[in-house]
């Protein structure tokens, strides 16, 4: 039984130049794309489920390997972007694992048990976003994407079940 | 009279594409729980509402699948009437079967409900037919669900001496207790599988990655530290590391899972009548590739007990999606007996 | 308020289990449970030398109750169990038993025989209690981590407590070492690398649990055979007014291998009214053998410990 790999576009090895140029970047440009990006993509089909207890709270994904570092909250309208500083949760891993989790290839919990994910901060609300990230089916997420972005994320999955 | 089912695979639905994804990989039911207390994978985020729950019984059962409704906590005198109204939604949405643990909850539903399905449910801490009859005579249970602690001995000796239905667990995390007699959780945060329907809820959890590695705390109590290299297992504390008379290491378990799948041809000439796979509290990806392997290993069975030998590929599978990577017996084989 | 000795968690040498049992026959103690409740390798001291001992207190005037095994596996485990129910004395009367699982609920109520609930039953509500009433329970012990809140809607729900048929009492573990949880496996073993079937009893080393302590060095838990305790001391002494008014009818005190004897004491004074409950943590913190706890009492952790009421 061959196990999902990531399609290879999809860097395993981020540069360690670049990630550490990126690391000294501030962390506001970034955000921002990033809540744009989310906002664009995903609160369509996410907003179908209610968040009310999340909202409000601040966020960071530390994208380890690329030394990026996101601030967010999500509110009634959507993903806000947050200032650096202190945050109620923070998830860190890598680029790829992040992409295998965001196209359902991967389990959260075999990620936390190989240490390619740590959750630090309020357990109870990184618990609950994973849960409920998970209750998202993703067809129907990527049927409420932006024309083709929603193809393209399907096909991005199949290719990784299939290779 | 239809044949008594044989290794029926029940797999996990901690939300509705978990639950698509069993029926989709080859369960013949799934285990499901409300997003409440009235069952043990009470974690924020997880489980069914109504509406999720009505769209996952018509799936299932529109593919001929079984849809088991956990209800396998202790109800409490305050909240008693959030456990009798769990059991009426069930009946009132056509649920094949309820698993209770608390006797007092199967009086209501065998009363209420007469015509429902009841399972016990490993958390009602049978280990013995004596203890199985009794749920059965009393409210008619027609499925068991053992604790994770008997060897399979011990498991035919009670097939032997009951009507009821024996259910294993094939895969996924292990108690190292008697489930249902575990109140290590309760003691360290005030919150306990029985009562709060989790053991190390989200809210006592701490997650640290530290100068001398990453810290797991319960409560303030720091049950492991990992250096970079280990792997890691849930924050429950009986797979903590601790000190005893000056050595530091696992004192109860290992972070590892429970893997039966070699023992599988024994369990089909026991009768053995359902193989449970734990795991609500996982993602839909987890369920799928379980769900897969398991489905491939018990049609291998069916197809020749004899021949069987768990193929490579499948416990390489399994052993992947394990809490600490690792795979063990766990009580089923116990080479001193 | 009664007092009871509850069974011996731990496996100490015959002599020793003897004489302490010898002594505890003089102790002001109302009721007394006998018998191994926690592995079934433990043989030092066999049913016939139980019952011996049963006797022996019983003409002291003591109520005793023969405890049954918590984990039942095997067919020796089930045989032992119905030996312990049917216990036959000489005049045809019976020990009354403590059922901790539920195949003893079984075998006592199809004997028509009346038992104490155990603790490990998870008697959680009033239907439950009630069934187990009606199967003849006189006495139920609730689960260790039970708060006052719940025990006192227990109660108040009951409804063979309002008409007054059967009178259920109450009897809350109120001394000793948490007994938290049971396993297969042998955790004493464990630590001596040693497997289950050939121990070689080393919980004999071990007269109050081999204590487990954090990383941080923090006593935690205690490990007893298959059984895992707390570190710390469950104790209510300084709440012991509380016990009234939560409709406790019994508490029990968990036997520990020192100090025993004063310990009893010291709950029996405050029984009797002979010491403030404000008095008794000062007498009692040179006895104990471990600092104490009383959060399940209050619906906390159940290792937190709030000194003054």
């Amino acid at each position: 039984m061959k196990l999902p790999a990531l399609p290879a576009f999809i860097p395993r090895d981020f540069p360690q130049p670049l990630a550490r140029l990126v690391a000294k970047l501030p962390t506001w440009p970034a955000s921002r794309s990033f809540v744009i990006a989310a906002n664009l993509a995903a609160w369509p089909s996410l907003r179908e489920l209610d968040w009310s207890q999340v909202f409000g709270r601040r966020f960071r994904v530390h994208v380890r390997d690329a030394g990026l570092k996101l601030y967010f909250s999500l509110h009634a309208d959507g993903f806000r972007a947050e200032r650096e500083g202190p945050c109620d949760v923070t998830f860190t891993a890598t680029t790829a694992d992040f992409a295998r989790l965001a196209l359902r290839l991967e389990d959260p919990d075999t990620l936390f048990f190989n240490r390619r994910l740590l959750i630090e901060g309020d357990t109870n609300l990184g618990l609950t976003v994973k849960n409920m990230l998970d209750a998202v089916e993703l067809e129907t997420a990527a049927a409420g994407m932006p024309a083709g972005f929603g193809r393209i994320v399907l096909n991005l999955r199949r290719m990784a079940t299939q290779n | 009279m239809s044949a008594p089912p044989l290794l029926e695979l029940i797999c996990p639905a901690g939300s509705l594409p978990a639950l698509k994804a069993a029926v989709d990989n080859g369960a013949d039911g799934v285990y499901l729980g409300l997003k409440d207390n009235t069952n043990a994978r009470n974690f924020a985020g997880l489980n069914f509402d109504d509406k999720s729950l009505t769209e996952g019984i018509r799936y299932a059962q529109t593919k001929r699948r079984k849809v088991l409704m956990a209800l396998n906590t202790y109800p409490q005198p305050a909240t008693l009437p959030r456990w009798h109204k769990a059991v009426d939604t069930a009946a009132s949405l056509g649920v094949d079967a309820i698993i209770l643990a608390d006797p007092g909850l199967m009086a209501y539903a065998r009363k209420t409900h007469p015509q429902l399905r009841l399972h016990l449910s490993v958390q009602g801490s049978a280990t013995s037919y004596e203890a199985v009859n009794f749920y059965r005579e009393r409210f008619g249970i027609q499925r068991a669900v053992l604790p994770r602690v008997l060897s399979l001995a011990q498991v035919e000796n009670v097939i032997a001496n009951t009507d009821a239905e024996i259910e294993l667990f094939g895969f996924g995390g292990l108690c190292v207790m008697v489930e249902g007699r575990c109140l290590l959780s309760s003691y360290a945060c005030g919150d306990s599988p029985n009562t709060f329907g989790a053991c190390s809820p989200g809210h006592a959890v701490r997650w640290e990655q530290t100068p001398k590695g990453m810290e797991t705390r319960l409560n303030g109590v720091l049950i492991d530290r990992y250096a970079d290299n280990e792997k890691a297992g849930y924050p429950t504390l009986c797979k903590g590391r601790f000190e005893v008379q000056g050595e530091t290491y696992y004192a109860l378990e290992e972070p590892t899972s429970l893997n039966s799948m070699e023992m599988l041809p024994e369990m089909a000439r026991l009768g053995v009548a359902a193989i449970k796979i734990e795991g609500r509290q996982r993602s839909p990806a987890y369920v799928a590739q379980v769900t897969q392997v398991w489905r491939a290993a018990i049609d291998a069975v069916k197809k020749d007990r004899t021949a069987f030998k768990p193929q490579p590929a499948w416990l390489a599978a399994l052993a992947k999606v394990s809490e600490g990577s690792m795979n063990t017996l766990g009580a089923y084989y116990r080479p001193w007996k | 308020m009664k007092l009871s000795l509850g069974p011996l968690l731990y496996y100490w040498s015959r002599e020793d289990t003897l004489a302490f049992y010898e002594q505890a026959a003089t102790w002001p103690l109302d009721i007394v449970y006998l018998g191994e409740t926690v592995c079934s390798r433990r043989h030092l001291l066999r049913l016939p030398d139980w019952l011996e001992l049963a006797e022996k207190f019983s003409a002291a005037g003591k109520e005793v109750v023969l405890s049954s095994q918590t984990l039942i596996e095997s067919e020796s485990d089930l045989k032992a169990l119905r030996k312990l129910i049917a216990n036959g004395r000489e005049d045809g009367k019976r020990f009354k038993v403590e059922a901790n699982e539920w195949g003893a609920v079984r075998l006592l109520a199809e004997a028509g025989r009346e038992f104490v609930a155990g603790p490990t039953l998870n008697t959680y509500n009033p239907d439950t209690l009630d069934m187990l009433a009606e199967m003849g329970a006189t006495r139920w012990v609730p689960p260790v981590e039970m708060p006052r809140t719940m025990i006192k809607e227990m109660l108040a729900a009951l409804p063979s407590a309002s008409n007054g048929a059967a009178r259920l009492e109450t009897e809350l573990f109120g001394y000793g070492r948490l007994p938290l949880a049971f396993s297969a496996r042998c955790f004493t073993a464990r630590h001596y690398n040693l497997q289950k079937d050939d121990c070689q009893f080393r919980c004999l080393d071990h007269p109050d649990g081999l204590v487990l302590a954090s990383r941080e060095g923090e006593d935690f838990l205690a490990i007893n055979g298959i059984q895992t305790q707390s570190a710390r001391v469950m104790s209510l002494a300084h709440r012991f007014d509380e016990l009234d008014t939560a409709g406790i009818d019994v508490l029990r005190l968990s036997p520990q291998s020192r100090q025993m004897e004063r310990i009893v004491a010291i709950y029996r004074a405050l029984a009797d009214g002979d010491i403030a409950p404000k008095e008794a943590p000062a007498q009692l913190d040179r006895l104990m053998p471990a600092a104490p706890c009383d959060g399940y009492w209050l619906g906390e952790a159940g290792m937190a410990y709030h000194p003054a009421p």
